[in-house]
């Protein structure tokens, strides 16, 4: 009585709209936000997490809602979302989507992404590790680029075989990394899955840790290996770069060196805590 | 464990092989529907549809109820199913965050929205009969195939102006009946759901009142009459055990025309499913 006919949805008429890209929008920027996971129930503790998946903490809820803000402030809406296998990074995408009102777009979860592994560091203190071992040998284990803390085997609770998330893949029988192993699965798999949907003119988040990301900026900004290891990304805080047709990072004049991507937030805070996350094992 | 045939004609370690590797499952199969929790908009009874409001906090509560009750009874799903719309995006999270598997694959898809309440979209449920009649409401509501007023393309309600839906084509006017939404409900639990089923993957679908019954009707073989009036509640998790063909295998503690069974309190449940039909008297 009240409706025709047409205005019922019949699956036929339902057809995917090709994808119209404007005349006049010849030179398309690309946007990529990353975004650190915020303080963890582990960092809390000091402990050494890598892969094991502890929560937020309620202080890095806080922070990740923030990051939220902040993105949609900057009026980036992500049309698609990549994330870690670990809940604390998980966790933190959702949030951000949730404060941009965009949960609903597709989130792609990888363990790619996940921060490195600290084989069998992972659950020791930070403080007690350092007493036990020294100071520069916890150094050289957290800060190396490629020399790994002692490997994990399969008797290990820690070890990847033992947990059904990552059944799909096989790990080696002894199991660490370092940040140059991370770097070699995170950009890869930035490559084959991330850069098509960038080129695809999709607002991409990424939202994982600080080592995957570490392995990230490293790319996207050619930061040399001794660099790298001294760059803290603090956690909680979106990152923005954009890039242009070709995939090359436009510089942003706030980049904080040797970044060339922005921060979103108080500059100064941002400034200070980057300079804070080093202060850990003193 | 499956069997293990030998063959003469085989490797010494094939038969080895063959117990390693997972075989194509057989059955039988699990299946989790969950009604997302109450909603803002139920408590203001308001005709909701496709409008993206939010779970009320006694919502939230529900669904974190369903997650404990769903690692209570021992069910861990390897993959989620939901729509576009946060109130079952968040259900299902709340399931995720309760039974240890925020790591799992989810897909969201409009194709599992509730169905969509055109022009009534927005309208208070009992102003709504006092201008119509309630038989006429009633029509509209639990009608299996007449449809309410259409949302016309410059209604906020109309999916054009929404970019959650933005590759998608919508007539100018736009409205759903639960016959409608069974037309996209179940092509795509067979070309999606079903086959992570028969790779033996435990599902859970996370969604709405009338897109669960479409996808009920469909297992259970309820009739026209019988399904706009059978009510699904809020944040109970729904079970179906299926066999190597995709049939359900009814349970022992279904609750007829049902054949899958309700988790928690049978009498809670049951008068729960009462409750519903209330929403529109005085």
């Amino acid at each position: 009585m009240f409706a025709t006919r047409s205005a019922l949805l019949s699956s036929s008429r339902l057809l995917s709209k090709k994808t119209v890209i404007p005349a006049f929008q010849i030179a398309n920027k690309h946007t990529l936000v990353l975004v650190r996971h915020g303080e963890s129930t582990w960092n809390l503790e000091n402990k050494f997490t890598g892969w094991y998946d502890c929560p937020l903490s309620p202080k890095g809820i806080e922070e990740v809602t923030e990051a939220g803000k902040l993105v949609k402030a900057a009026g980036i809406a992500p049309d698609v979302a990549f994330t870690s296998l670990l809940k604390r990074a998980i966790r933190t995408c959702f949030e951000v989507l949730d404060q941009c009102g965009r949960v609903w777009i597709p989130v792609t979860k990888a363990w790619e992404l996940n921060e490195r592994h600290y084989g069998n560091l992972q659950g020791l203190d930070k403080q007690e590790t350092v007493d036990k071992y020294g100071k520069d040998q916890v150094l050289i284990w957290r800060r190396s680029y490629d020399i790994p803390p002692p490997a994990v085997d399969k008797t290990s609770e820690h070890h990847p075989s033992n947990d059904p998330r990552y059944a799909g893949h096989d790990f080696p029988e002894e199991f660490t990394e370092s940040l140059a192993t991370t770097l070699d699965r995170v950009v890869p798999y930035f490559e084959e899955n991330i850069v098509p949907e960038l080129k695809k003119d999709q607002t991409v988040m990424v939202a994982a840790h600080g080592n995957s990301l570490r392995a990230l900026v490293k790319h996207l900004d050619n930061i040399d290996e001794a660099t790298i290891l001294e760059l803290n990304i603090p956690t909680g805080v979106p990152l923005v770069y954009e890039l242009d047709e070709n995939m090359k990072i436009i510089p942003n004049p706030k980049g904080m060196a040797p970044l060339r991507g922005e921060y979103l937030g108080d500059q100064d805070a941002i400034r200070a805590r980057i300079e804070g996350v080093k202060n850990q094992t003193k | 464990m499956t069997s293990i045939t030998s063959k003469t004609s085989e490797l010494p370690f094939a038969n080895l092989l063959k117990a390693c590797m997972a075989p194509a499952a057989e059955g039988p199969y699990t299946l989790v529907l969950i009604r997302h929790g109450e909603s803002e908009w139920n408590v203001e009874n308001k005709f909701t549809g496709w409008y993206d409001c939010p779970l009320s906090p006694k919502g939230v509560e529900e669904v974190i109820q369903a997650g404990k009750l769903l690692k209570e009874e021992g069910i861990k799903p390897d993959v989620a199913y939901t729509s576009l719309l946060q109130r079952a995006i968040k259900t299902l999270n709340h399931v995720q965050e309760e039974t240890g598997t925020m790591w799992i694959p989810v897909t969201r898809a409009w194709q599992l929205n509730e169905r969509h309440y055109g022009g009534l979209t927005g309208l208070d449920k009992v102003k709504t009969v006092e201008k119509h009649g309630e038989e006429q409401v009633l029509i509209w509501r639990r009608s299996y195939d007449i449809p309410p007023p259409p949302a016309t393309a410059d209604s906020p309600y109309h999916p054009a102006n929404d970019p959650k839906y933005a590759n998608l084509n919508f007539p100018e006017e736009f409205t759903e009946t639960l016959k409608t939404t069974l037309d996209r409900v179940l092509p795509y639990y067979e070309s999606k759901i079903v086959p992570d089923l028969k790779d033996g993957k435990v599902v859970v679908i996370a969604a709405h009142g009338n897109s669960l019954r479409a996808l009920v009707k469909h297992l259970d073989g309820i009739d026209e009459e019988t399904i706009p009036n059978l009510n699904i509640p809020t944040g109970v998790p729904l079970i179906y055990q299926l066999d190597g063909n995709m049939n359900v295998i009814p349970s022992e503690q279904a609750i007829a025309p049902l054949r899958g069974h309700y988790l928690g309190d049978q009498d809670e449940v049951r008068a729960r499913i009462e409750g519903v039909a209330n929403q529109t008297k005085k």
